[in-house]
Parts: structure tokens; sequence; C-alpha cells
């Protein structure tokens, strides 16, 4: 078992032609994971490393079944993609396209909610499930056991570089992942901490969760709420980077667009304040993560 | 998020079919006398720079003779409001204020949805007006997709008590004033106040507008007209700032490479990760260490790049270190980080055996990375440490090298 990606997932990638979706495509598959069919318009009929290609989603859909659709559109783009995944009744729809419109976001996210659907992004490198060798984006280029191997312990992270590094950090503990996942870095993505911790809770695979986190939004006080209220349960082990951009004048971003503190709010020490207590796990130091885990966990 | 100059923001909101007081702008004392004659009456003199709460920093001001307003445009002119130095003064007629609104429009990133704000009160800063009458302010949400209906802007000020005339004209104007909004993908549009004239007319009479730079290619009329990147500092660029934001849009399909000059320190940050900058230049500070900058570079960049970020930083004043990490990359090519980092070390006649340099770059090609380190000289580490504890060794070789470190 595993959240949101596993080897039930059947994946369509729309933009699949293009320079990076292609090379994306290629480890992918060689992770072994299903990539049905690719979307370009235009480019109906060709194929991408033997993945066949349609012009239109519906298309696919009359062609495959598919409950999993991969955006690596142009960011002018995206709205378009996503909302023909959505009108096609796809109830996943991971993105990975950086500096999507605000508003295209607010839209369809929108419609996504309307629609019972799950989206991830804009801007995340990828959700990978190792023990279920499945994965979307670029998360883990090709050399993915470096950082990702199967095992119990779920990752979040806006960041897509320290999804890699947070999972390589549980490794180095002895442990392995369950479903690590890139939230992405913008200021509006579909799926905050709070709503994978409800899929970690209830996926019985994983036995505890470690995030890292930034500076900027709600997500940790969010999460703090959610774990005194009762709703997550198991072992959960928080690092929060960038204390440094306390003593910097308010309201600049460092890092991704969605890191700035403005108005007083989203200060990394509020955040491992809340988060203390909680009762969560706080990392000082990110490489007490490992330390945190194993006791967790023994 | 790029914010616009008032002068722009009021010109947006006039063409709507808003009404904004008279104004223009001003570059010198001769001009603020001209316009002062032109305008015949009392004049409202405001610094034209991108930060808010200018009012509080004695940014604005008010003439009643062209003398004064000569005068008051001098001295704004000499001033620097929130490190902003004053360039342009917005000269505007003073209107007769009868009673004072607020109404903003932003995006709830809880909610996901344009939230508008509205007051029976206004003209101090909503923080203030939240305090002292919450029971007159209202927010309320709008469908993204149906955007806002007539009635449902009516159903805001009807909400705080507004009644007659008054209601059917602020309905018109916060219509309008959402269209804007929608239009120029706004971040913000704040009037505050919002005036109800003497003479019984509505008034956006302070407009602040950011917009969404990631829209910007749908807005060509804005084009070298709003303030890029304003949320990336806390000042205007600095000479090595903005030499860094050339390097990076030299290649704008290539990977990331920003730069942000911090006041003092000597340990040249060449860091790259959205999360991973954060982390390391964390991981610094608590060894002892002091980076003379941020940065963060990311996204398979170019060695050219990677190059020209590399000098950048190894050029601010008073930099005698470099400490060059990022988290273990899923797509960004660690040998071309490594081709710029030890071009850049080559060119400016850096000697890595003098000056201490640390690498730790794990990730795609590491292989050849770890070879183009070594041939230079230089320390360099793959995945065998963390980058905590490469932060502390970049500090520890700091104090072996220098002596008052």
């Amino acid at each position: 078992m595993a959240i949101l990606i596993d080897r039930n997932s059947k994946i369509l990638i729309q933009g699949i032609t293009g320079r990076e979706a292609s090379m994306v495509t290629k480890h992918t598959l060689d992770y072994g994971s299903p990539v049905i069919a690719g979307v370009t318009p235009g480019k109906g009929g060709t194929d991408v490393h033997g993945v066949p290609v349609y012009d239109t989603v519906k298309e696919a859909m009359n062609n495959h079944e598919i409950n999993t659709a991969v955006v690596y559109v142009p960011p002018a783009f995206v709205y378009d993609a996503v909302v023909e995944a959505l009108d096609n009744n796809i109830k996943f729809v991971f993105i990975a396209t950086e500096n999507v419109p605000q508003k295209d976001v607010i839209k369809f996210l929108y419609l996504a909610k309307q629609k019972g659907a799950r989206v991830v992004g804009p801007n995340s490198v990828g959700i990978i499930s190792p023990g279920e060798r499945v994965k979307v984006g670029a998360i883990g280029g090709d050399n993915v056991e470096r950082c990702f191997i199967s095992g119990h312990v779920g990752v979040i992270s806006r960041s897509g570089g320290m999804t890699a590094e947070t999972s390589w950090m549980v490794k180095r503990a002895g442990y392995g992942i369950s479903t690590s996942v890139s939230i992405g870095g913008d200021p509006l993505i579909g799926s905050p901490p709070v709503d994978l911790l409800k899929l970690f809770e209830a996926d019985p695979d994983t036995h505890a969760v470690v995030t890292f986190s930034e500076p900027g939004t709600t997500f940790e006080e969010d999460m703090a709420d959610f774990v005194k209220a009762g709703g997550f349960t198991k072992p959960l082990i928080s690092f929060v980077a960038g204390q440094f951009t306390e003593n910097l004048p308010e309201g600049t971003v460092f890092g991704h667009a969605g890191a700035i503190i403005s108005g007083g709010a989203g200060k990394p020490s509020q955040k491992v304040k809340r988060l203390k207590e909680a009762g969560m796990l706080v990392a000082d130091e990110f490489d007490d993560i490992i330390t945190l885990l194993q006791k967790a966990l023994s | 998020m790029a914010r616009l100059l008032e002068n722009l923001s009021k010109e947006l909101v006039k063409e709507s079919g808003v009404s904004v007081p008279r104004f223009a702008v001003a570059k010198n004392k001769e001009e603020a006398e001209q316009l002062f004659t032109e305008f015949d009456g009392e004049v409202v003199l405001k610094a034209l720079v991108p930060v808010g709460k200018r009012g509080k920093a004695g940014a604005v001001k008010f003439a009643a003779t062209a003398q004064e307003a000569g005068e008051q445009v001098s001295e704004l002119l000499g001033m620097t409001v929130r490190n902003y130095p004053v360039e342009e003064v917005l000269v505007e007629e003073k209107i007769d204020i009868a009673r004072e609104l607020y109404l903003s429009i932003t995006i709830d990133k809880v909610v996901k949805q344009p939230v508008i704000i509205a007051c029976t009160e206004g003209g101090i800063d909503i923080e203030e007006i939240n305090q002292k009458y919450p029971e007159k302010v209202l927010a309320y949400h709008v469908d993204p997709i149906r955007g806002l209906e007539s009635y449902q802007a009516k159903e805001i000020w009807s909400g705080l008590g507004v009644k007659g005339k008054e209601l059917q004209m602020l309905t018109g104007v916060t219509s309008r004033l959402y269209k804007v909004f929608d239009k120029f993908d706004a971040y913000l549009l704040e009037i505050n106040p919002l005036v109800i004239t003497e003479s019984g007319n509505v008034m956006a009479a302070a407009v602040v507008m950011a917009v969404d730079d990631s829209a910007l290619y749908r807005h060509p009329s804005l084009s070298g007209r709003v303030q890029m990147g304003t949320e990336r500092a806390w000042r205007p660029l600095t000479e090595l700032e903005k030499q860094m934001v050339a390097v990076n849009e030299s290649e704008p399909y290539r990977g990331t490479a920003r730069y942000t000059e911090m006041d003092g320190g000597d340990i040249g940050f060449m860091c790259g990760g959205g999360g991973g900058s954060l982390l390391l230049f964390d991981a610094l500070v608590n060894a002892g260490g002091s980076p003379a900058n941020y940065s963060e570079f990311g996204g398979n960049p170019s060695a050219e790049k990677v190059y020209g970020l590399t000098k950048g930083i190894l050029s601010k004043p008073g930099v005698r270190g470099l400490f060059v990490a990022q988290n273990i990359t899923n797509n960004t090519q660690v040998d071309l980080v490594a081709l710029g980092v030890t071009r850049a070390l080559r060119e400016m006649n850096i000697d890595p055996q003098k000056f201490p340099v640390v690498v730790r770059e794990a990730g795609v090609n590491e292989t050849e990375a770890r070879e183009i380190f070594a041939k230079a000289g230089v320390e360099y580490y793959g995945d065998e440490i963390t980058m905590t504890q490469a932060a502390r060794r970049m500090v520890e070789k700091m104090k072996k090298t220098y002596a008052d470190y």
C-alpha cells in the first residue's frame, strides 16, 4: 500500500512530447510505472518511448483505462490541460509545471473540488511509492534507489530537492519510504500537508511521517491543529528550515514563491512552537531526523 | 508578485470607470509648482515608491500654495522611504471627504478563492480597522469561475448597513474594481480610503495594486511598467544583484539562479534548491559562519549560468571563502555545476588550497563532478556527508584558514 499512486495507477502524461516530459517518461517507464498514454495536440498517432500519443484526453480515454493525469505543459496551457483531465473524469491530477498564473490555479482547484478530484502541485517535482515501483514526475531522476527505497515512512515537502534529501535521511536512519510527496513550491497548491496526513493515517503501510517545512503559509499550524484534534496518530517528525529569514524585513520571499513571512505570520519559530505544543517531534537540526525516527520506530 | 506604482494603478482604476482624484507625476520642484497652478486648489503629494504605509513614513504631504507644493516635493525627492529613494512624486487634487470606507480584493490562500474585504470605516490600516471596528468589516468570497455578480457586490455593502444612493454607487464601483482585479491577474487591489465626497460621489482616493508576475505574458500593456520581483528584496536591487538578474535572464529556459546580497558576511554562499538553500544558510549560521549572500540555483542550470552566479558571489568585497552545496538532485546535472564553479575559480585566480572552498554536490552525473572538482583541487563531498555536516566543515575550514575567525 501507499498513498496517491500505486500499482493500480494508470497514468496519462499531458504534454508528453516535450523535451523534459519525454525524458521523465523514459525514467518513469524504466522504474516500472504504468504509463498508459500521452497527449500532445497535433502529435496524435506518434509515440514516446513506446507510449501512444493522442491529440485529446478524450481519445486517450476511449482507447485506454486511465485514472491519473500528469501535466507537463507550459504555464500558459496548464489551465486547459487540467480542466480537460477533470472534464474527462480523471480524479487525480499531478502538475509539474512552475509559474502557473495564480488565477488559473484558483479556477482549476475550484473545479476540481466540485468534481471531487484531487490535485497535487503545481510546481511539484513528483510523487513516488517505492514499494509499488510507481512514480510521477522527475523525482529520483535516473537513480531512484539512491534516495527512495521501499519501507514504511511517508515524506512531505514543498521542495522537490528536499523531498529527495529527506527520503535519503530516512534511508540513512535504516528505513524506507511508503510514499514521498513533493507538494509544490507555489503559494496555492492542490494538496496541503494536512490532506496528505489524512491519507497517511489511513494507510496501514505507513508507520511514521517526516515533513520538511519552510517559512510562509499556515501548513504547519494546520498540521499542529490536526494532530491535536486526533486526526493523525502516528509518529510525526518535522524540520523547519529558514530560521534566518526572521531576522530580515518581512514580506520578502526566499526560495519558493510560497515562502514568505508577512503580517507576522509564517515565521519558522512560531511553526516550531506550534508543532512542539501539539506533541510532534521537531528536529532542531536536519540531521536529528535520523535519531528521532529511530527512537519513534524502535 | 509585481507591485504597481500608484500612478499606474490609479490609471487602471480610472479606465474601469471608477473616479479617482485628478493626478499627475512631478519629477522636480518646478513641475510640482506648475501642476499646482493647473489643479487650482490644495494638493496632496505622495512619494512614488513601491511600498505601503507611506503616510506613516512621512512620505505623504499637503500643500496650499504653489511655493509650498514645490518645497514639499523637493523634500520628498530627498527622502528614502523603506529603503527606496524617491525619484518621482504623485501630485493630486485634495478632495473633500465626507466619509472614508475601505475595500480590498485579494486571494485567500487558505480558502483558495478571491476575497473582498469591505468596511464602512477607512483611512487607517486594515490591521487597525480589524481591531477597532470588527463589526463593520465584511469578508466575501467570490466564485472564481463566475466572477462577482452585481447583486453580490450589493449584498456586501447592504450587509454593512449601507442604503439608498450610496448603496447603488458602491455596488457599481465594487463590480468595476473586481473586473480590474480579474482582468489584470492582480494579487491585491486595495482602495483605502474609498471616499464618499462632500458632493456625494464615490472616489478611489488611494490605490495599492500588485499583479501576478507569472501572468504578465497576458498583459503586454503592463510590460515595463510594473516593479518586478518586489517580493524578493526588501530594498531596490544592488548593482551586483542586477548583474545576477541579467545572468539568470540570459538563458531563461535553462534553470534558475537567484542572488540576494546580505549586509556583511564573508562566506560566498553558492547553494541550490528552494528548500535546500534555506536549510544550508541556517546550518552555516548555526555552525558559526557568516554568509555574505543568499543564493538559490536549480532546475538544471547550464555551466555558463553557474559560472556567472559563482563569479558574482565571489566578487562581493569581503568574501573569503566559498560554500557550494545542494540537496541530492533529482534533475540538476552536478557535473555542469562543477564546470561552472571551477571555471569561475580559475578565471578569478583563486587557489582553493589557500582560499577555503567546500563542495557538497550529489545527484545526476556525480562521478564526472567528482573528477572535475578533484582536478581543480577543491574539497569535494558527494552523499558521504549530510548537508549539515558540509556546512560545519565549511566553517571549520574558515577557522583553520583565518586566525581571526
